[in-house]
């Protein structure tokens, strides 16, 4: 890649003036070129490096398995997914389980549940309710597919972003989930030990908003736009980068932090945290994360 | 102005106050008044108060005034002389006047006074206004060097008059003033001679040469000229150059009156004399030059110089010894004979003093010569010269210290000078002195007799020789009484002109004093006879020096001599310091001393007058006596205080040990003396002590008047009548008249001597200034050669040190030349070594480049023998081979020459044998040959023939092997490509998995959906059976069958159709192999078509589940069942007979057309399932509606088949693809590969 005979002469310079990305574009192109799509490249591609916009589907498609490595099979495969889609949601439908006035992320999580094999019967439906205290795989899937919905426009991608985003999170991460919050005070001592001191003496460290920042990997608590650049990395295999967000994410409001002494207040503020300078926020966790975990040549 | 000045006039008579303060403030106010006043009245009135009550107070302010004032003093005092009365004290205020010498007394040559000075001198007959005035003029005349040119010849005119005067005494005046006079003329005429020496003799010359003069010049100007030397202007100078002021302008008042004693030989007058400082000098010349002349010379400089006055006057001092006082009464004549005694006296003195210490050598002479002591005579006139020089100032002093000053001070030897006198002085003046030699040897022989008895004889003799004595003999004595007084001090001077007086006096006595002289004559001239050779006017250098030869002359004075002066030096120095010690002392030590010869004149009278009471001469000696002291006390003071300066600090204690011991003696002497005039003493003394030199001097004057009236009222009556008669008989009163003015004379006489003291004192004061200087420089000197000395003894050292250095350094120079030489040396050979050394280098690099030629070459030859070996090696080797190979060649030959042998011999055997066998044999061997040939011929080509297959085999294996390696890269291209579409075909698979998996999830959600629905259903059946309508919830199910068995009857039909063509199936079974499939699937796919219709159809799935429920009662109902039918389905049917066995081969003959993927099965399945259903559907129901059930449901297939034929066909696949496992698919593509392979092979 490096070695690029391609690659623009201005790279160097590019970089150094800061436009990182100008030649990730073309480098991200010429792996997807290749007929059997390097998932691995791909992936590492993607820890590396911000995705450009106008591949990050097609890339995350590619990376969560919902489109093989080979690009002749796309159009069939695509065309089965649709189905499939069409399908499910024809049974729901038929099953009158979601009906034209249902929103889109229901019939996603109907569909997920029914391919799961966890559709409740019809009977026992409840409505989504909205909580987030709750650690309910509902709502989490509800809210990342919320969040998704956003980012991407087609339905069928869309269902199968989500179904696909959620279960390998599930499988990949389902361990090292619930390790996170303990990795979150170790690099926040590390980085700033006095607000860990401050968290830990006003007891507001294990009632962050755990739930939120790791289930739900932000979904909900950052703008769509920052999201997605983090699910980059959450979807190219790493977990961790959560963990940095949220420490950016104290760090940034550390001197709100420092005056709340209460656990629901400091909760309440990082479920609700305002939604601007969030690209900071998330660009210098990358950069936080690249420098704790190192600049990523293989998945975590 | 006037008022005042009658004020300050009536001030006047107040200033003879006795109250100090306010003669201090009157004098201030005349002062004051005479500064501010240009007037002369007051003035005037000083002048007229003087001259009415000779006031001293008046005097000195009148000789202070200042400019102005001056004219109307001179005026004034002009005036007064016209007067005769006032004459005589207008001319004592005018000499008190100059003698202050007020700075504008050179004025009064200018102003009439002057004029009428001189012609009152010229006119007046008074000679006690003549000696007044002469002396005031004689005092003036320096100031006015230059003024006094135009009155010269009027001087020389005074002169001449007061000459003859003298001599003829016209106004028939008491002899006494002529002596006087005649002190004064002499005075006069040194003083005209020093300063204008041609004018002056020119005038003698003029004057004496009349006639009727010359009585006067040999009387009195031809001793007076006796006493004087040429002057050096007589030699250089003219008249003219003697009268130019600028002759006179660089000498000081003082300088003039030096001058003028410069050229006097009376010792007195001479004392001055700074030139004559060298006498000493010349003395010890002298004394060594010329022994022989000892005993001459000195007589005869004696007598040139003083006559043989000063043999009679030494002789004098041993006369007390030889003691008569009878004798004394010839003087004259004692001289000659005491002389030889004295000399004894001296001699013996002179040993005594040479063991003192003391320089008494210069007596020797005489003594051998048996003479008087004339040469100590001489040897006072050079004394006084030097003591009178500054550098002899000090030893003077000394001497009578140095003879121990006891004797001298005790000598009361009317002498009493010696004391005063120089230390040099001393040995040579000691003698001549009349009282030193005396003391000194009175002092040791016998303390007590001898101080009186010596002043007396002393006393005496002067007085009988002032008597005896003529004229020239006077001169002789003046000088001899100055050189006793100049000895003492200048005052004694006085004493001299009191001696000249009384000389005067007894002018009556001259001829016996003409004896006298006679007689001294005759010795001298036996003095001369003996060694008289010295011209009769020796200059004073010969004078001087011949004072000394006598010493030489004598053995024993030489003998003497040297240990004297050995021992003087330090005696000096003794003396010097012991000197100084009594200088410093100052006057309260010297008083005492001084004193002494005061006591003595004043005892003397007592004695004295004993013998000569009558004579008015004793009066004067009184006088002159008492006079002596006095003078005598102030020049100590007035400069010896000086030496304290002068000299260094360093001897001042010694000085005082010295004179402590002085007092001492003095102390003791004057005890001894004291027995015979203690009270006078102590009186004269404490007085003295008390009182200022000029007090004393007043008192003296009247004691002298006391003494005077006491005596003569002792004297007898006789006797008084006698001297009166003796004077002339004149009255007692006209006596004291005399006397009084007498008196007044020799107060002016004293004046003019204190006024010369005081030019001396300032003279002095200057030539101190220059000792001072002087020694300043010697000690300056002195040091400067020590430092010289220093510095030489540095250079010395220093020139030592350079030459030890330059030693050093040469010895190193030369040490380093030797080095550097050898070093050079060294360095030559070394260099030569090294010469060598690079030749030897280079002839042996030569060589060495020679060697390495030919090791070049040697090597090049061992490389070419080498070369050689290799190639001799290489061809041993061939040879090697060679040699085996013909080895073996030769064992070949060998073995074929054997074998040829053998083969011979074989041969021969067989011919033998051949021969032996016959012919036939020969052609059988023959026909075997050649079938033999032949036979090989034919292998050959057969040989030739497989070879040349096998070539070709061998190619073609090549060839294959080629083919087989493509082949094998093109299966693992396969092979990759296989993997590569595996793996898509398993994306796809996967993702159609997903979809079947999702599929099935949908089947069964619908299927629970569907399950929870019937089980509603049922519930409700159930709850209308079980509650109040059972036959309803019956009913219903069965209504709702109804229509759905309709519609089944329809797919039965389609079903039993399709039965019809099943038979003909299971042949395209067998020959469907071949991949043609894709329409049998299609006729298959009908029933998934079928299924999928249902789905799609979902009315009928709704109305499907009724047909089950006549199975529902039979089998188990729940929800379990139906998920599990598609399995289940069969196991129904099998329980029944025919249905079940037709289910049955339909459910085998699915799964193998599932398998075999069989056209008919598909449509057989789903006509059996139909079948199946419908007849599951009609065995229930009446088979008469069959038929057009049939119809319809076959109507009712065939559209369906029609109108989704195509979307099947894919799914057709699908299901294929899914449901066949892989192998059958693949084997196909094997056998393609294959065939694909072997085509491409062949």
């Amino acid at each position: 890649m490096a070695d690029d005979p391609q690659r623009n002469f201005r790279s160097a310079y590019y970089e150094k003036v800061g436009f990182r990305g100008v030649e990730e574009k073309k480098s991200l192109e010429i792996l997807l070129k290749d007929n059997p799509l390097d998932v691995e490249k791909l992936s590492t591609f993607s820890q590396r490096f911000p995705l450009p916009s106008m591949y990050r589907i097609h890339v995350w498609k590619v990376l969560l398995g919902i489109l093989p490595p080979h690009t002749d099979s796309h159009a069939l495969v695509s065309r089965y997914r649709l189905e499939q889609f069409e399908d499910v949601s024809g049974a729901l439908t038929a099953m009158r389980f979601v009906h034209a006035s249902t929103p889109a992320t229901e019939l996603y999580l109907r569909m997920y549940q029914l391919e799961s094999r966890q559709l409740p019967r019809r009977s026992e439906l409840r409505p989504p309710v909205r909580s987030y205290g709750i650690d309910d795989e509902d709502e989490n899937f509800l809210s990342i597919s919320r969040a998704m919905e956003e980012i991407v426009e087609d339905p069928v991608d869309c269902y199968w972003l989500v179904r696909c985003f959620v279960n390998q999170f599930k499988i990949k991460f389902g361990d090292s989930v619930p390790h996170l919050p303990k990795s979150l005070e170790h690099f926040l001592s590390q980085e700033d030990a006095a607000l860990l001191a401050h968290l830990k003496v006003s007891g507001a460290l294990h009632s962050l908003p755990y739930c939120l920042w790791f289930r739900r990997c932000f979904a909900g608590c950052l703008p769509e736009s920052s999201l997605q650049r983090v699910w980059d990395k959450v979807i190219s295999g790493s977990c961790k980068i959560l963990v940095f967000v949220a420490m950016e994410i104290l760090l940034s409001y550390k001197i709100m932090l420092m005056g709340m002494n209460d656990p629901d207040g400091v909760y309440n503020f990082l479920s609700n945290m305002p939604q601007e300078n969030t690209d900071a926020i998330v660009t210098k966790a990358i950069d936080l994360w690249h420098k704790h975990c190192g600049t990523p040549m293989h998945s975590v | 102005m006037s008022r005042e000045q009658l004020s300050v006039g009536d001030l006047l008579p107040l200033l003879e106050t006795s109250d100090l303060r306010q003669l201090d403030e009157i004098k201030g106010l005349i002062n004051e008044h005479l500064n501010t006043d240009r007037g002369s009245m007051l003035l005037n009135g000083l002048v007229d108060y003087f001259l009415e009550t000779n006031s001293a107070q008046a005097v000195h302010i009148l000789s202070s005034v200042r400019e102005p004032h001056d004219k109307h003093l001179f005026d004034k005092m002009n005036e007064c002389m016209a007067k005769a009365p006032c004459r005589l004290p207008t001319l004592t205020l005018l000499g008190h006047v100059v003698r202050k010498q007020p700075s504008w007394i050179h004025k009064i040559a200018r102003y009439p006074l002057l004029l009428s000075l001189l012609k009152c001198l010229k006119t007046d007959t008074d000679v006690v206004v003549l000696i007044t005035g002469v002396l005031v003029l004689i005092t003036l005349l320096p100031m006015i060097p230059q003024a006094g040119k135009q009155h010269l010849y009027e001087f020389f005119d005074i002169f001449g008059r007061l000459a003859s005067w003298n001599l003829r005494n016209p106004g028939h005046v008491p002899e006494v003033y002529l002596i006087h006079l005649h002190a004064s003329v002499y005075s006069l005429f040194h003083r005209l001679y020093g300063m204008y020496p041609c004018n002056f003799v020119s005038y003698l010359r003029s004057h004496y040469s009349m006639k009727e003069n010359m009585d006067t010049f040999e009387e009195v100007v031809k001793p007076m000229l006796e006493h004087v030397r040429i002057h050096p202007e007589l030699v250089t100078g003219t008249k003219d150059h003697e009268l130019d002021p600028s002759r006179w302008k660089k000498f000081e008042i003082h300088d003039i009156v030096i001058e003028c004693a410069k050229v006097s030989l009376d010792p007195k007058e001479a004392s001055c004399e700074e030139g004559y400082a060298s006498m000493p000098e010349h003395f010890c010349a002298h004394l060594q030059q010329r022994p022989a002349d000892c005993t001459a010379s000195p007589y005869g400089d004696f007598h040139s110089s003083y006559g043989s006055s000063s043999s009679t006057h030494f002789s004098t001092p041993r006369q007390p010894v030889v003691p008569p006082l009878a004798l004394s009464s010839f003087s004259g004549t004692q001289p000659p004979y005491r002389s030889p005694t004295g000399t004894r006296r001296q001699n013996s003195s002179c040993e005594f003093n040479a063991t003192y210490g003391f320089k008494d050598s210069l007596w020797s002479p005489s003594s051998q010569c048996g003479m008087a002591t004339p040469p100590s005579s001489r040897g006072m006139s050079p004394n006084p010269e030097v003591s009178q020089s500054a550098s002899h100032l000090p030893t003077r002093l000394y001497s009578t210290p140095g003879g121990k000053g006891t004797p001298s001070s005790s000598t009361p030897a009317a002498a009493s000078p010696p004391p005063s006198l120089s230390d040099e002085f001393l040995p040579v003046s000691l003698p001549c002195s009349t009282a030193s030699p005396p003391c000194k040897d009175g002092r040791p022989l016998d303390h007590t007799k001898p101080i009186l008895v010596r002043q007396e004889p002393v006393r005496q003799e002067l007085e009988r020789e002032f008597e005896k004595t003529g004229p020239e003999t006077i001169n002789h004595r003046d000088e001899r009484g100055e050189n006793m007084p100049m000895t003492l001090t200048e005052l004694s001077v006085y004493m001299k002109e009191q001696e000249q007086l009384r000389i005067e006096k007894e002018r009556e006595d001259a001829a016996i004093t003409e004896e006298l002289l006679k007689l001294t004559e005759e010795k001298r001239d036996l003095a001369g006879l003996r060694g008289f050779d010295s011209p009769f006017f020796s200059t004073t250098e010969t004078l001087t020096g011949a004072q000394e030869k006598p010493l030489p002359s004598s053995i024993l004075g030489s003998s003497i001599r040297d240990p004297h002066n050995m021992i003087s030096t330090p005696d000096k120095a003794e003396i010097t310091a012991s000197d100084r010690g009594r200088v410093s002392r100052g006057p309260s030590q010297e008083h005492p001393w001084n004193f002494r010869p005061v006591f003595m004149p004043i005892e003397h009278p007592t004695h004295s007058h004993l013998h000569r009471s009558p004579s008015a001469p004793e009066d004067e000696a009184l006088k002159y006596s008492f006079c002596s002291p006095s003078p005598s006390k102030p020049p100590p003071l007035a400069y010896e205080a000086l030496f304290d300066l002068a000299l260094p600090r360093a001897a001042s204690l010694f000085v005082g040990r010295k004179t402590s011991e002085i007092v001492q003696r003095v102390a003791l002497e004057r005890i001894q003396r004291g027995d015979v005039s203690k009270q006078v003493e102590e009186g004269c003394v404490e007085g003295a002590v008390s009182a200022s030199p000029l007090e004393v001097l007043d008192r003296l004057v009247q004691q002298g008047g006391d003494a005077h009236d006491k005596v003569l009222k002792r004297l007898p009556l006789p006797s008084k009548s006698a001297d009166w008669t003796h004077f002339g008989g004149s009255a007692p009163l006209d006596e004291l008249h005399t006397l009084r003015s007498q008196l007044l004379l020799l107060h002016n006489q004293l004046l003019y001597e204190r006024y010369k003291r005081e030019q001396h004192a300032v003279r002095n004061r200057r030539l101190l200034r220059r000792i001072i200087n002087a020694t300043a420089l010697e000690e300056q000197n002195n040091a400067m050669k020590d430092q010289l000395n220093l510095q030489s003894v540095d250079i010395m050292s220093l020139r030592e040190s350079l030459q030890v250095e330059q030693q050093r350094y040469r010895q190193l120079w030369d040490d380093r030349e030797t080095v550097v030489t050898r070093l050079h040396s060294q360095i030559r050979q070394l260099q030569q070594a090294r010469d060598d050394y690079y030749t030897k280098n280079q002839e042996l690099q030569s060589k060495l480049q020679e060697c390495q030629k030919r090791i070049g070459e040697m090597e090049a030859e061992l490389q070419k023998a080498n070369n050689k070996v290799c190639h001799t090696g290489h061809l041993l080797n061939q040879l090697t081979a060679k040699l085996s190979s013909s080895e073996s060649i030769q064992q070949q030959l060998s073995f074929l020459n054997k074998q040829l042998l053998l083969l011979g011999e074989a041969h021969k055997l067989c011919v033998q044998e051949l021969h032996q066998a016959g012919p036939d044999t020969s052609k059988e061997v023959q026909m075997l040959q050649t079938s033999w040939g032949k036979e090989t011929e034919r292998l050959k080509q057969n040989l030739l023939l497989q070879s040349q297959k096998l070539d070709a085999a061998q190619q073609r294996v090549a060839e294959l092997e080629t083919q087989l390696a493509k082949k094998e890269h093109l299966i693992a291209e396969q092979k990759k490509f296989l993997e590569d579409v595996k793996a898509q075909a398993k994306g796809e698979l996967q993702a159609s998995e997903s979809r079947y998996q999702a599929q099935r999830r949908v089947t069964l959600a619908l299927q629970t959906e569907l399950l929870q629905l019937y089980s509603r259903l049922e519930t409700e059946d159930s709850s209308g059976t079980a509650s109040a309508l059972p036959a309803e919830s019956a009913t219903e199910p069965r209504s709702s069958p109804e229509p759905s068995v309709i519609v089944v009857d329809g797919a039965v039909k389609t079903a039993t159709k399709e039965d019809g063509k099943s038979p003909q199936s299971p042949h395209g079974n067998g020959s469907t192999l071949s991949p043609a499939q894709p329409r049998p699937s299609k006729a298959s796919s009908s029933p998934a078509n079928s299924v999928n219709g249902n789905r799609d159809t979902p009315p009928p799935v709704l109305v499907e589940p009724p047909p089950h429920r006549p199975h529902s009662p039979l089998g188990p109902p729940g929800p379990l069942v139906p998920s599990d039918t598609p399995l289940t389905v069969g196991s129904y049917p099998s329980a029944k007979s025919f249905l079940g066995m037709r289910a049955r081969e339909l459910f085998r003959n699915k799964s193998e057309s599932q398998c075999d993927e069989d056209e008919a099965p598909p449509p057989r399945l789903t006509g059996l399932s139909q079948g199946l259903k419908t007849e599951l559907c009609v065995e229930p129901t009446a088979k008469s509606t069959s038929s057009s059930t049939t119809a319809q449901s076959f109507t009712l297939i065939t559209s369906a088949k029609e109108t989704q034929p195509d979307a099947q066909r894919a799914k057709n696949r699908d299901t294929f693809g899914s449901r066949c496992p892989e192998r059958p698919r693949q084997q196909p593509l094997r056998i393609m590969d294959y065939n694909k392979s072997h085509q491409e092979h062949s």
